[in-house]
């Protein structure tokens, strides 16, 4: 099997991209793929904890809940997150928040990557 | 010794400057290879190249006066910041051109003490960056 | 080199795409770009659809949106699932972008 990279800027409300990409992350590792997922920008709205699930917004919370317990790595920006007020402590368990540089790294280390550098 | 590994990543910015961040997120990512060894094995290095396509060449432009008027770092800055650390910034000749730009309004990566300029190249030269890459994003 | 590019907009604001070359190109139309495979603007197929390509059409987004494969305006694409995207990108291209 084989590592998938995922990097996506998109909002989690607003946008249907992160849900592609958190689909896509877990299908991947339904199939036995390791998987990585880098938020950048908005996305890291992605890492929050607290989420609220209403039936009009996407929410995609336990699923990436249920990746990381598998072993998905899930990353979000560190400033892109402090600039929009997201703390350390705002972010949901088992996170990780780094530079891009983390991100960077991983594409490297990764047989595949998807950017998703849409709005 | 550890094997030398260069990883070769082509950055292809489409949009125009400061409504979306992602040109701003493009040339920081790429920023960020500098240091990005810390999570690397001995001899592993990233890469990038910058290509502006499309709307994406109005990023290069010089000027910029963001930090007077929206008080943020101009993309300018940035692409000046990447050629100071000696990565190539590309943009397109026939965009330019479509838009009625002189190559004279590109950022000067001089200015802030760069020996890299931006390349003007047709779409044809970019089309080669992309096959020669290990890893092609999309910003 | 074997590409696969992935197209989200219905209306598109960039001309990459079609300035792209690849030995292998695949297209698949997610999001609201699965419009392209299903109308006919003005009698008229989309010019995504003119591009020397294998096209997939992802059928979450196009169920989600109200069309089936019936609606499909050419017979050359085809439906593709996460699961199977997740083959082409793994296993079927050596890259594959985000447009």
């Amino acid at each position: 099997m084989a590592t998938l990279t995922i990097g996506v800027f998109s909002s989690l409300v607003g946008s249907m991209s992160l849900d592609f990409a958190v689909k896509l992350a877990e299908a991947a590792r339904k199939k036995g793929h390791d998987v990585n997922v880098w938020v950048s920008g908005n996305a890291t709205m992605l890492s929050k904890k607290g989420q609220r699930s209403f039936k009009d917004y996407s929410s995609l919370n336990k699923t990436v809940e249920s990746l990381l317990a598998e072993g998905a790595e899930f990353c979000a920006c560190e400033a892109c997150a402090e600039a929009r007020g997201y703390k350390k402590d705002d972010t949901m368990e088992n996170w990780q928040r780094h530079s891009m540089d983390w991100y960077l790294a991983k594409c490297a280390k990764s047989d595949k990557i998807l950017h998703i550098g849409g709005e | 010794m550890a094997e030398a590994k260069e990883l070769k990543q082509l950055f292809v910015v489409q949009r125009p400057p400061y409504k979306s961040e992602n040109p701003k997120l493009a040339l920081t990512h790429a920023l960020a290879s500098q240091t990005a060894e810390i999570y690397l094995d001995d001899g592993e290095t990233v890469l990038p190249t910058i290509a502006f396509v499309g709307d994406g060449v109005l990023n290069a432009l010089n000027n910029q006066k963001s930090m007077d008027h929206y008080g943020i770092s101009s993309n300018e800055n940035h692409v000046q910041m990447t050629l100071l650390i000696d990565l190539r910034v590309l943009v397109c000749k026939e965009d330019l051109e479509a838009r009625g730009i002189d190559a004279g309004r590109l950022a000067d990566g001089s200015a802030l003490g760069a020996d890299m300029s931006i390349e003007v190249v047709p779409f044809s030269e970019i089309q080669k960056e992309m096959e020669a890459a290990d890893q092609l994003l999309f910003f | 080199m074997k590409l696969g590019v992935i197209l989200t907009e219905s209306k598109r604001t960039e001309d990459t795409f079609e300035r792209l070359q690849a030995d292998k190109l695949s297209v698949v139309l997610a999001g609201n770009g699965i419009y392209h495979a299903v109308i006919k603007e003005n009698g008229n197929t989309s010019k995504v659809l003119d591009k020397a390509a294998d096209f997939y059409v992802l059928t979450e987004d196009l169920e989600s949106r109200g069309f089936t494969s019936a609606d499909l305006v050419d017979a050359k694409i085809k439906q593709v699932n996460y699961d199977g995207l997740v083959d082409l990108i793994m296993d079927e291209h050596d890259k594959f972008v985000w447009l």
